[in-house]
């Protein structure tokens, strides 16, 4: 049985749509993610889920139960950290996890907690000395005081620097290494490439793909793209008679060379084949940005960095 | 230990780091009392009618400890607690987001009491005000003088749209409320209609009646009355249009 499942769920704020037609399953033990720009409805879906919104339309069923008619048993079982939540100035680590934990039937054990989400020096730490990652890890450790069968984290890594972001991703991991289930809003293509097992991608309150992250790639056909400066020139048709190559164009004396996922192998073929010598190669893969421009026909680059906030969507 | 012991707990602890709430509740009312009780003490007070009365400078401190609690503290409190998504955050745990709002009025209801006690004492000893006369009396006022206020203090954390307005909202009342009460001009030299209005008003109201039941008299009725309706009005208001996020 799936732990989530959301069909054609449909959320309007008034006469804005922000949901339109949303539908995907999460199973058991895996790092779901749910994807798009800001503004796309992933809060929204994901404060359906949690039973903090009431759906308009669809249904939704978290462990089987009604998030909003068995809200109480779904909240003990699903543990949220939530996109901009703060805590009171001067709240120490301990006594906020200790608060949230006499919330749940099911308690984790503070001190292991604190240790395993690296905040143990920060102990009797307030709230408002803590770095920003402290934070983000503080929020994480509040949803998880209640030895949650399912976590929900939303825009987790939002405002962190690259190296928190990166312990942030490990931290995940490791919550689904405990065997938490993990649905994971984002805006950010790298992570959801780099954590996820599979992906919802929402554009404009609508499910647009669900797959793996190699299974979209593969999807949309992104071409694998390979650079180099020759040092003597190479005629386009010798790469263009391989069948992995899809194109050849040059800026100033850099070739570029498209293709499949073994254009490298033939490209050094006929580079070592003629002893042509080259410098500058590089391989780009195709990444999930590529993917999403694909699957939306917008840039997500853009669209998280537009100043509309994400809060209300 | 349950939730709301926790909560309460919690919310305790972070009163009691806020300097500036400990002040208004421990500090302000005593200072305020001995800067203008100690010339009424040394007989040079030539004021008659509403100032002239014994018991009027203690139940005004009074007063004003309820009321900064109930308009200052309060509200931001509640203010930020929404803005930063504290409520929000709440609502996803099995608990209900209610339980945060009860939390606080407990906590600032006992700071009040104390701060009260705190400062009947002092007014007891350092001014040689007799102790309340009609106890029950007493008890029965200040009981819902704290009603009125509080619900008035929820009401503007329901409306106020930001913890900053709370901020600004709470002193553009109290002022004036302290000034229906007497505290500059003295009800008996108000024109008439205003002293009407000033009578019924929460802190009017609160300071006349605890300072009727200090001297030992009976607080007088209607301002019961009115203090217990401000209190069900203001704060069926506050339920109706509180906003948890």
């Amino acid at each position: 049985m799936p732990v989530i499942e959301v069909d054609h769920l449909q959320k309007r704020y008034g006469e804005k749509i922000a949901v339109d037609d949303v539908s995907f399953t999460v199973e058991q033990g895996e790092i779901f993610g749910v994807l798009g720009p800001n503004g796309a409805g992933k809060t929204t879906t994901v404060e359906c889920v949690q039973g903090l919104r009431r759906p308009d339309g669809g249904t939704i069923r978290v462990l089987g139960l009604d998030p909003v008619r068995d809200r109480t048993e779904v909240r003990q079982r699903v543990g949220a950290q939530l996109q901009e939540s703060q805590l009171p100035d001067k709240v120490k680590v301990w006594e906020a996890l200790d608060l949230y934990r006499s919330f749940y039937r099911n308690r984790a054990d503070i001190d292991e907690l604190l240790t395993d989400l690296g905040l143990a020096e920060q102990r009797n730490t307030y709230f408002q000395k803590l770095s920003g990652g402290q934070k983000q890890r503080l929020s994480v450790a509040l949803a998880l005081v209640g030895r949650p069968e399912v976590a929900i984290l939303d825009e987790l890594t939002t405002g962190l620097d690259p190296q928190g972001r990166r312990d942030t991703w490990d931290l995940v991991e490791r919550i689904r290494d405990r065997g938490v289930t993990v649905v994971l809003v984002t805006h950010f293509m790298e992570e959801a490439q780099r954590l996820c097992d599979r992906l919802a991608i929402i554009d404009k309150g609508r499910v647009v793909a669900i797959d793996s992250p190699a299974g979209l790639l593969t999807r949309v056909g992104t071409e694998h793209r390979v650079y180099f400066r020759p040092a003597e020139p190479v005629e386009d048709a010798l790469l263009l008679a391989s069948p992995d190559v899809t194109g050849v164009t040059r800026y100033g004396e850099e070739v570029t060379v498209t293709g499949t996922k073994d254009v490298l192998q033939s490209v050094m073929s006929v580079l070592n084949g003629r002893g042509v010598h080259y410098t500058d190669l590089r391989v780009e893969q195709p990444s999930l940005d590529d993917a999403f421009v694909a699957l939306t026909g917008r840039g997500s680059r853009t669209a998280a960095q537009s100043p509309t906030d994400g809060r209300s969507s | 230990m349950s939730a709301l012991s926790k909560l309460i707990a919690v919310e305790a602890k972070l009163f009691l780091r806020e300097p500036v709430s400990l002040f208004f509740v421990f500090a302000l009312p005593i200072g305020l009392m001995l800067v203008f009780g100690l010339p009424q003490r040394a007989g040079t007070a030539a004021d008659t009618g509403q100032h002239a009365e014994q018991t009027f400078l203690p139940s005004l401190a009074l007063a004003l400890t309820i009321g900064m609690l109930a308009l200052f503290t309060l509200p931001m409190a509640l203010g930020i607690y929404r803005e930063r998504r504290v409520l929000r955050r709440l609502a996803t745990t099995p608990v209900q987001p209610g339980l945060l709002l009860v939390a606080q009025v407990v906590v600032n209801l006992v700071m009040g009491v104390l701060g009260a006690v705190v400062t009947a004492t002092a007014v007891r000893f350092l001014l040689d005000q007799p102790a309340p006369a009609n106890f029950a009396g007493f008890v029965l006022a200040f009981l819902l003088g704290v009603a009125c206020l509080f619900a008035v203090g929820l009401l503007i954390a329901a409306l106020a749209p930001s913890a900053r307005a709370a901020q600004s909202i709470g002193p553009a009342l109290f002022f004036p409320l302290l000034f229906l009460a007497g505290a500059w001009l003295p009800r008996d030299r108000m024109p008439a209609a205003l002293a009407a209005v000033a009578d019924y008003s929460p802190l009017g109201a609160t300071v006349d009646t605890l300072g009727a039941a200090w001297a030992g008299a009976n607080p007088e009725l209607p301002q019961l009355i009115a203090l217990a309706v401000t209190a069900v009005v203001a704060s069926a208001a506050a339920t109706r249009f509180f906003r948890w996020e």
